[in-house]
């Protein structure tokens, strides 16, 4: 008996020890990157186990920038803020929209990405025929009348209608403001998810990014699938996608901002983006 | 591209990953069965030879794991395991960060969840040690450390196999929930590549049968251990 407790003891004690991680320093010439790793084309991970995608790119050109050494570790979407909070790491590049929820918690970079959000419906689904398909209407102050009039031609097609979106998303908040009183919001954990209920007739349409829908739309196996109705961007659905940073550390914050100023201004953006898109996503000002 | 070649061990199949995250799903559940056993025992013991303290204590514990989600359970260890850990550096004089691991806390958070369970198993084992058997032990003058070793804990064992059974396949399924703390096991890994490659199906399908074979097995190995337990027993 003894000599098991012993063990066990060794055991724990050997736990534990492994846990206690290096302290740091803040001098910020190493940086930890928390992406999602399941997130194509925004970051995404290879056969070999690699993570790939714009934000790879792009974090590792911000790093260069920031003359930085840079670690990007893969972290399930739904515990990244807390995680970030707790200081597990550093920054968050994981096609994180700004939103005001979001900027309670955390702080942002200026957004190096931003793309609009619109629906995807089953291509036998009478939401099939969505007026003003592929038009773009700005949620901030200068659009937000135009927008507010195309969400009200919309909400009689919607009406009663299931809506999947990922929880904890713009998207999600931008469904629980202009359509909570017409539609059914389903939320889900993961965006494939909802992709496999839409699939199966289990709801009526998904709401997401763009950049998301239109690979999901484009792969073999989803060839029922289109995309339908009105894009949307700004105001609720977010200024852009930028890092996500602890709000105790603004000298981190100045540096990636002032990284992320430099490559959209010299093209960097543009130029990655269109490889990973196959459209720009520069934010426009 | 077809399913095998998807999943096999080529240039753009995802079979070394899916393997590497299987052995992640067998280490972190065995870690934290054997954990789960080691308290288990000891709460087990609490509850039967403790004092009223020790027994309410033993009884609050198994009442409060067995009662609130895994999934808290985990976030708890985790961000405060933490928070609470980078309190007591600062205090001892460190800077920064200090982190528990990923595999640590999320082994002995299935671990504790598990030992609740398994306390309760040895329990009802040694509640079905035939008396007299320990009534005998004492009559010939066993001590109590003799006793415990020759008759208490193969006896108890020999009871507790079928539950212990349950319980791992229970620690093999929590493990799926340990991927919220970044632990790249089967479950996480499957939603990696569903991500990935915009073919969900092929790799849930994968995950479902990847945990069908790993409880299949120690399911096997359960049935061995309980015939050889049972190997003196004449079955009626």
């Amino acid at each position: 008996m003894k000599a098991w407790m012993g063990c066990a003891a060794a055991l724990v004690a050997a736990l534990l020890l492994v846990s206690g991680a290096s302290a740091q320093t803040k001098d910020w010439s190493t940086i930890r990157i928390a992406t999602e790793g399941a997130y194509k084309p925004w970051n995404f991970t290879d056969p070999s186990g690699k993570l790939v995608g714009f934000e790879i790119d792009l974090a590792e050109d911000l790093c260069k920038r920031m003359k930085a050494k840079c670690e990007i570790v893969a972290q399930a979407f739904d515990g990244v803020i807390p995680a970030l909070n707790a200081g597990k790491f550093d920054a968050i590049m994981a096609g994180m929209n700004i939103s005001d929820k979001r900027k309670e918690v955390i702080a942002f970079s200026q957004p190096y990405g931003r793309t609009p959000s619109t629906f995807a419906v089953l291509k036998s689904s009478p939401l099939a025929k969505l007026p003003e398909a592929g038009k773009v209407y700005s949620l901030n102050a200068d659009g937000l009348a135009a927008a507010q009039k195309s969400l009200n031609d919309l909400k009689p097609m919607l009406k009663g209608k299931v809506i999947g979106v990922q929880t904890s998303t713009v998207q999600a908040n931008f469904l629980e403001q202009y359509f909570k009183d017409v539609i059914e919001i389903r939320q889900y954990k993961t965006t494939e998810q909802h992709d496999l209920d839409l699939l199966a007739g289990r709801i009526d349409a998904v709401f997401g990014s763009i950049s998301y829908l239109k690979g999901v739309v484009e792969a073999p196996d989803n060839k029922d699938l289109m995309l339908a109705g009105p894009r949307y961007a700004g105001g609720v659905l977010g200024f852009g996608v930028a890092v996500g940073l602890r709000k105790s550390d603004p000298e981190l914050q100045a540096k990636f901002d002032a990284a992320v100023g430099a490559a959209i201004a010299d093209g960097t953006v543009k130029t990655m983006s269109t490889k990973w898109f196959g459209f720009d996503v520069t934010p426009q000002r | 591209m077809s399913y095998f070649e998807l999943m096999g061990f080529g240039p753009r199949g995802w079979g070394l990953l899916l393997l590497q995250a299987t052995l992640m799903t067998i280490a972190v559940s065995s870690v934290a069965f054997l954990l789960g056993s080691v308290l288990g025992a000891l709460i087990a013991w609490a509850r039967i030879e403790g004092n009223r303290a020790l027994r309410f204590a033993a009884e609050a514990y198994t009442t409060v794991l067995r009662g609130i989600p895994d999934l808290l359970v985990i976030f708890l260890l985790y961000f405060g395991g933490s928070a609470a850990m980078t309190a007591v550096a600062h205090a001892l004089g460190a800077q920064g960060f200090v982190g528990v691991n990923a595999f640590a806390s999320g082994a002995i958070a299935v671990g504790i969840i598990s030992g609740a369970y398994q306390s309760e198993i040895f329990r009802g084992a040694f509640g079905a040690i035939a008396r007299g058997e320990l009534e005998a032990a004492r009559a010939v003058g066993m001590s109590r450390r003799l006793l415990f070793r020759r008759i208490v804990v193969p006896q108890t064992l020999r009871f507790a196999i079928p539950g212990l059974g349950n319980v791992w396949q229970l620690a093999l399924k929590e493990s799926a929930l340990i991927s919220v703390v970044g632990l790249t096991e089967i479950l996480r890994q499957a939603q990696v590549g569903a991500g990935s490659t915009r073919q969900p199906f092929a790799f849930f399908i994968t995950a479902a049968a990847l945990y069908l074979v790993l409880s299949s097995i120690s399911g096997w190995g359960f049935q061995k251990a309980e015939a050889f337990g049972m190997r003196g027993v004449r079955r009626a």
